[in-house]
């Protein structure tokens, strides 16, 4: 089949995905009918297994009803929507699929792209909502927002957010997603880069991507998605494997791009399509007081590993904390901050093994969260927010003390 | 009776002489032979720095957790310690052909008998230092994973494992240097044996609990409310 140029392209990674990908296809094709009927399309499958099942997953979603518009019976696409399968003998990870995506964006020079999660509740108007940035109004990196609880996302809401926005000056809410869209040229800028076998890319590309975007002077924008879909709550085990993607990856990228931020100071803005952010508030299963308890032991019987890793004033005022009765314990910003550039500049130093050292931050999370939880039982949508900029502030506040401690000539004690 | 004497001095000088005029040429190629070492070995020094330099060792080193022993025995980084160690061993080489030079009767075969000994020092010495490194990372990342698990004691359990790795590590050098061979095995025999039975005890009647919540979380359909943690991201 010869695709020729497209205007748009999507990929979508249908890896695990097997009872799901049909509908999240019959979305995209929805999208393409309802908001992009004259241009030219196309979608890029990435998986492994049977190949003859995908083939016929392809089929089904083109003639699926789902793939009508019900409102609007009578739209169809002007053009026809190709198709563009990807096989690996195993599924491939995040990167290696979003390489293989750049790849087919820069072959059919693409104006706009969007990389999706083969979702159950993906809608049509959320593809044309990372896509619409991108095409329409020439935006090269497209991050998504998202209406959620307001307990969900809060690595995201008092690390990796404020902690990007300080440090690279961009103000992404959303910094690690499964869903964002970009510009042809970003995926040729990044395609060409020579990154592409760091285990920290083939499992979290897409931090990287945006940051390669502000590195060049790219613009970015935000876009609201609606809800999102996963449970409110994560099993506890599973903290360390997304610290490990999550905030590994941000110090990784803060490593490699040194120059962007360590000497010299630079903003911009971040343009927010429809809602910043909403907030629900049900109730959940949480247990503020394990992760008390987890932060509490951590702190103990980690302290030869801390000894090492965090600055000897940080480390005396987290012994005050965790010696606080549970009732009267909270994680100050300013301590909080102070901990989080520590293990940036240790990783930075790689004092311990690295994989190590992101581990021992895992209770630390637990502690601030524990913190967070306690302290926003009763809050409202506006005093989240207004509590989530004072600690951008802090962030940025501080940021002289992280490059203090990243250029400094670390003599690891024993 | 004074001519006897007479001749026997003049024997004995005679003597001394010749084994000064013998010896004498010997101990300045023993010098010589040394200097060269010397020279040798800093050039060696030198080259292995660069090396060791290029290919950072000092960071790798340091990521394994092999820096910190070094630095508690007050041993200075690993790229200088194995520069210095080569130094040392390329000289003491050259001095040990060097003395062989002099011909002293005896020496030579103690120097020949510690030639044959040094292979075996060497491998004891890297055993000792991987065994030391592997004993680190993996008490660390079992006490990392502990803390994490929310195991309790986790400590605990990482110094057991850095103490059986230690012991293993012992063993086997005394055993590569030959050091009363079946007594070191006999004894790690019945240390490890009884550790490893203490510890399956001690888990069978302490750990009931742990051991039964532990599967339920690992086999079980559904997850204790204890687990559940709002979603990060």
């Amino acid at each position: 089949m010869n695709v020729g140029e497209v205007d748009l392209l999507v990929g979508v990674s249908s890896r695990d995905a097997a009872d799901t990908i049909t509908h999240a296809l019959g979305a995209i094709e929805q999208s393409f009918q309802q908001y992009f009927v004259r241009q030219r399309v196309v979608i890029v499958v990435v998986g492994s297994g049977d190949k003859d099942k995908r083939d016929g997953i392809l089929e089904a979603a083109s003639s699926a009803p789902s793939t009508r518009n019900p409102r609007q019976p009578g739209i169809t696409s002007l053009r026809t929507i190709h198709r563009v399968t990807a096989d690996f003998s195993s599924p491939p990870p995040p990167g290696v699929a979003l390489r293989t995506v750049l790849a087919a964006a820069d072959l059919l020079r693409a104006r706009a792209c969007a990389v999706l999660p083969p979702a159950a509740n993906l809608s049509p108007s959320a593809v044309a909502n990372l896509l619409k940035p991108a095409y329409h109004e020439n935006f090269d990196f497209v991050a998504p927002l998202y209406k959620r609880h307001k307990f969900q996302g809060l690595l995201a809401r008092n690390l990796l957010y404020p902690m990007s926005r300080a440090v690279f000056g961009c103000s992404i809410r959303e910094l690690y997603s499964d869903e964002w869209g970009f510009s042809g040229r970003l995926a040729s800028l990044c395609l060409n880069q020579d990154v592409w076998q760091e285990e920290a890319i083939r499992a979290r590309p897409e931090a990287w991507m945006a940051i390669s975007a502000i590195a060049s002077d790219l613009r970015c924008c935000q876009t609201y998605l609606g809800e999102k879909s996963q449970p409110p709550t994560v099993a506890g085990s599973d903290i360390v494997e997304v610290l490990r993607q999550t905030v590994g990856n941000l110090f990784w990228c803060l490593e490699g791009n040194q120059s962007l931020w360590l000497d010299s100071q630079r903003s911009q803005e971040v343009p927010t399509f429809g809602p910043a952010h909403e907030l629900t508030s049900e109730t959940t299963e949480l247990d503020p007081h394990r992760m008390f308890e987890m932060f509490r032991s951590g702190v103990t019987e980690l302290e030869p590993i801390l000894t090492v890793v965090l600055d000897p004033d940080t480390l005396v005022e987290i012994k005050n904390i965790v010696a606080l009765p549970e009732g009267q314990f909270r994680f100050r910003p300013d301590l909080w901050v102070r901990t989080v550039y520590d293990f940036a500049s240790s990783y930075h130093h790689a004092v311990i093994n690295r994989a190590h050292l992101v581990q021992a931050f895992a209770p630390f999370y637990r502690g601030m969260t524990n913190s967070f939880l306690i302290e926003h039982s009763d809050s409202s949508p506006a005093e989240m927010e207004a509590a989530s900029e004072m600690l951008c502030a802090e962030f940025e506040l501080q940021k002289p003390y992280l490059r203090e401690r990243w250029k400094a000539n670390v003599e690891v004690k024993s | 009776m004074r001519e006897t004497i007479l001749q026997a001095l003049e024997q004995v000088y005679s003597n001394l002489v010749h084994m000064v005029a013998e010896f004498l040429p010997r101990f300045l190629v023993m010098l010589i032979i040394i200097a060269i070492g010397l020279l040798v070995a800093f050039i060696f020094k030198q080259m292995l720095r660069a090396l060791l330099g290029l290919t950072k060792i000092d960071r790798v080193s340091e990521e394994a957790g092999a820096s910190r022993f070094l630095r508690m025995a007050h041993l200075p980084a690993m790229s200088e310690l194995l520069s210095r160690s080569i130094f040392w061993v390329t000289w003491l080489c050259f001095v040990l052909v060097g003395l062989s030079v002099l011909g002293v009767a005896g020496l030579q075969e103690q120097i020949s008998r510690l030639f044959r000994f040094l292979p075996e020092i060497f491998v004891a010495i890297v055993i000792l230092f991987l065994g030391a490194v592997i004993a680190n990372f993996l008490s660390r990342t079992a006490l990392l994973a502990a803390v994490n698990a929310g195991v309790r004691s986790a400590r605990i359990l990482s110094w057991s494992i850095r103490f059986v790795i230690w012991i293993l590590a012992i063993t086997m050098a005394l055993e590569e240097l030959g050091v009363a061979r079946q007594t070191v095995v006999a004894a790690f025999s019945i240390v490890f044996g009884a550790a490893m039975l203490g510890l399956a005890i001690a888990f069978g009647l302490g750990g009931q609990d742990l051991a039964r919540r532990s599967l339920e979380r690992h086999l079980g359909d559904t997850k204790t409310e204890n687990d559940k943690e709002p979603q990060p991201l």
